[in-house]
């Protein structure tokens, strides 16, 4: 097993509060762990090649990303991986952002402190991780449109210009929503018809 | 909306109800709720004799209690569809048996007082959410508006219908109360908006346009008029916006920088009693019309969509997108987008944006044949499983069943019953694996061994 861990700064969003450097020389020394590295931006395109360059050079088979919320970038990290040649499950985010220094920004020893635990944590968890693969489903090609106001008809017409079928339903006995009850629109003065 | 209507690949279902939405990204059922018209639309041909005999009245929702309609009914004469339905609560016939003149007088015995509500089941890969908004009128309004109590006091909305050409006065602004032409127009911005203590917290976003644009209206139509407009700021932060108020202001629309205390009736004529907190003192404004800008709130029935699509709210109810810059049309659902006020205060052209935004996001799940799911689902391992149900109780997806394996041991044949997941239908959630006494269910990629080394790096 050998780990690869990154610890992004964003910016100074992390570094300002946690001493990154610092979080990665501990990470260096969890077990399983080959290579720890820190850098500005991860999810930058330095910030991946230095990912991607990381694995080939040290044989990595699974990697912790330290940075934002899996949320905003754990896609992003894990198409990072596939471009490697790992399976994108081999991946663990630990957020040391929105979860740390965005929390405790006063608090710069404490913060780095917590980091650390909170990588050492989605190191013992990757650990764990194998390999995934995704299941496939076919597609129906039909829409379904829930409500006929002047949203609801853009959509719908934006879809069945496109060549697919849309049912667009409505509750009440007409179309046209809160938008046909205006007299003129604004700023162009349109009529709502 | 006649584009709408005339599209080939657009089937129009109106005066319908979503009932259950079952399946998942590019397989989803749909219960539809047809509600009955009580009118074959086959055999009608929208002439309009049904509803000029029909002698009962109501007041008509869509002027907003401004005017009457009939028990069978169009919305409006430009309605899309052009024919019309009974409102079985205020009909004669269906209530009473009596009456039935709608069906005696229609030509083409389209009037069918039998017809049933139906339930169809349709299949689509991809559903737009486009709910929309209500006002928060009345509740929303301070007592000391009068809204709801005295007849010239009215929301923007119901002002709309007066300014409209097919509202109740054909384009005529007249005080409800005696018919007369207003000639002083108060509108008061933020009612029920920005205000926590007596609404909404947040900005309905399209109100100082909409009342700037209703002051340009006045003023074209009488030049004479008195329109002033109080407000706490103006927001007018879009593509020819700002210009557009400035315009306003420029026709003659005085805007005083303030709330309003009281509204007091004087006769037919309201007095309104504010401040200018850029001058500094009280001011009395004699009113014929008072105008409330009314706070957007979601739709009527937001609870029961939410319930049925399984999409969550904010606070205040609107549906919440994936994520508030990068995924604004998404829900957490794949193949279920959200567009439009639904998913929160918005005006029109930000509207229609995000209806394409939606429609490009169906685009993109149709420009495939197959789709890659999440592997992240739970997984049962039978050997360990008591069939003891847990699970499934726990499920909010209805991702598991029970099922009956065989065995074959020594020469004899044993039957017991184990769960087993839908992996298309499981969101990854991981109620199950908690729920597990046994410990037969595993989350893939979130394993029970993987989060019980978690917690054993933080404290062994």
């Amino acid at each position: 097993m050998r780990i690869g861990v990154f610890i992004c700064h964003c910016g100074t969003n992390i570094s300002a509060a946690v001493d990154t450097e610092k979080v990665a020389k501990a990470a260096a020394n969890f077990p399983h762990v080959c290579y720890a590295d820190h850098y500005l931006y991860m999810c930058s395109e330095p910030g991946q090649e230095l990912i991607v360059n990381s694995i080939g050079e040290n044989e990595l088979d699974r990697v912790v990303v330290a940075s934002c919320s899996p949320r905003l970038h754990e896609l992003t990290f894990q198409k990072t991986l596939e471009r490697a040649g790992l399976n994108p499950f081999m991946l663990e985010m630990a957020n040391i952002r929105e979860q740390c220094s965005w929390v405790h920004s006063r608090q710069r020893e404490k913060a780095t402190a917590k980091a650390i635990e909170l990588v050492r944590m989605a190191v013992a968890k990757v650990s764990y991780n194998f390999p995934l693969q995704r299941p496939t489903v076919s597609i129906n090609k039909n829409a379904l449109v829930i409500g006929g106001g002047i949203t609801g008809m853009q959509s719908a017409l934006d879809i069945a210009d496109a060549g697919y079928s849309v049912v667009l339903l409505e509750r009440d006995n007409t179309i046209g929503g809160k938008m046909s009850m205006l007299d003129k629109t604004f700023p162009t003065l349109d009529c709502s018809s | 909306m006649v584009a709408v209507a005339q599209h080939p690949n657009i089937t129009l279902m109106t005066y319908c109800q979503v009932e259950k939405i079952e399946g998942f990204v590019g397989n989803f059922k749909v219960l539809i709720r047809q509600k009955a018209k009580y009118v074959d639309h086959q055999r009608c041909t929208g002439c309009g004799l049904c509803w000029e005999s029909c002698p009962s009245h109501v007041p008509n929702e869509y002027d907003l209690g401004l005017s009457l309609r009939k028990s069978i009914y169009i919305r409006f004469p430009q309605a899309v569809p052009n024919k019309p339905v009974i409102d079985w609560e205020h009909c004669r016939h269906l209530n009473e048996g009596s009456c039935g003149i709608c069906q005696e007088v229609c030509p083409t015995d389209a009037i069918d007082y039998h017809q049933e509500d139906e339930i169809l089941e349709k299949e689509f890969g991809a559903i737009v959410l486009a709910t929309g908004y209500d006002l928060y009128a009345g509740e929303a309004a301070p007592a000391e508006y009068l809204y709801g109590s005295h007849p010239n006091v009215l929301s923007g909305l119901q002002f709309e219908r007066l300014l409209s050409a097919t509202g109740p006065t054909g384009g005529e602004i007249i005080c409800p109360s005696n018919g007369k032409e207003a000639q002083r127009i108060v509108f008061i911005q933020c009612t029920g908006s920005r205000d926590e203590a007596k609404g909404k917290s947040y900005c309905s976003r399209v109100c100082c346009m909409a009342t700037a644009k209703q002051a340009h209206q006045v003023l074209e139509k009488n030049g004479g008029a008195e329109v002033y407009v109080f407000y706490i700021d103006i927001r007018a932060p879009g593509k020819a916006y700002e210009e557009f108020y400035r315009r306003s202001v420029q026709e003659g629309a005085v805007y005083l920088r303030g709330r309003v205390a009281r509204i007091y009736p004087r006769g037919d004529s309201l007095l309104v009693y504010g401040e200018d907190t850029l001058l500094g003192r009280q001011v009395q404004v004699d009113a014929d019309l008072v105008v409330l800008a009314t706070a957007m709130v979601p739709a009527a029935g937001w609870e029961e969509m939410s319930l049925l699509t399984g999409v969550g709210t904010d606070k205040d109810g609107f549906f919440a997108e994936a994520h508030p810059k990068l995924r604004p049309v998404e829900s957490f659902t794949s193949g279920l987008y959200l567009a439009g006020t639904c998913q929160g205060p918005k005006d029109i052209p930000d509207s229609v944006a995000q209806g394409s935004g939606a429609a490009a996001k169906v685009l993109a799940l149709f420009s495939i044949d197959e789709m890659e799911l999440d592997p992240i689902t739970a997984t049962v391992d039978e050997g360990t499983c008591s069939g003891c149900g847990s699970c499934l109780l726990v499920c909010s997806y209805g991702a598991i069943t029970l099922e009956q394996i065989q065995e074959e041991e020594r020469g004899t044949t044993a039957y017991s019953q184990v769960a087993r997941v839908n992996e298309a239908v499981c969101q990854g959630c991981g109620s199950c694996t908690v729920s597990c006494r046994p410990g037969a269910m595993n989350l893939k990629g979130f394993t029970n061994e993987g989060m019980l080394a978690e917690v054993d790096a933080l404290w062994l």
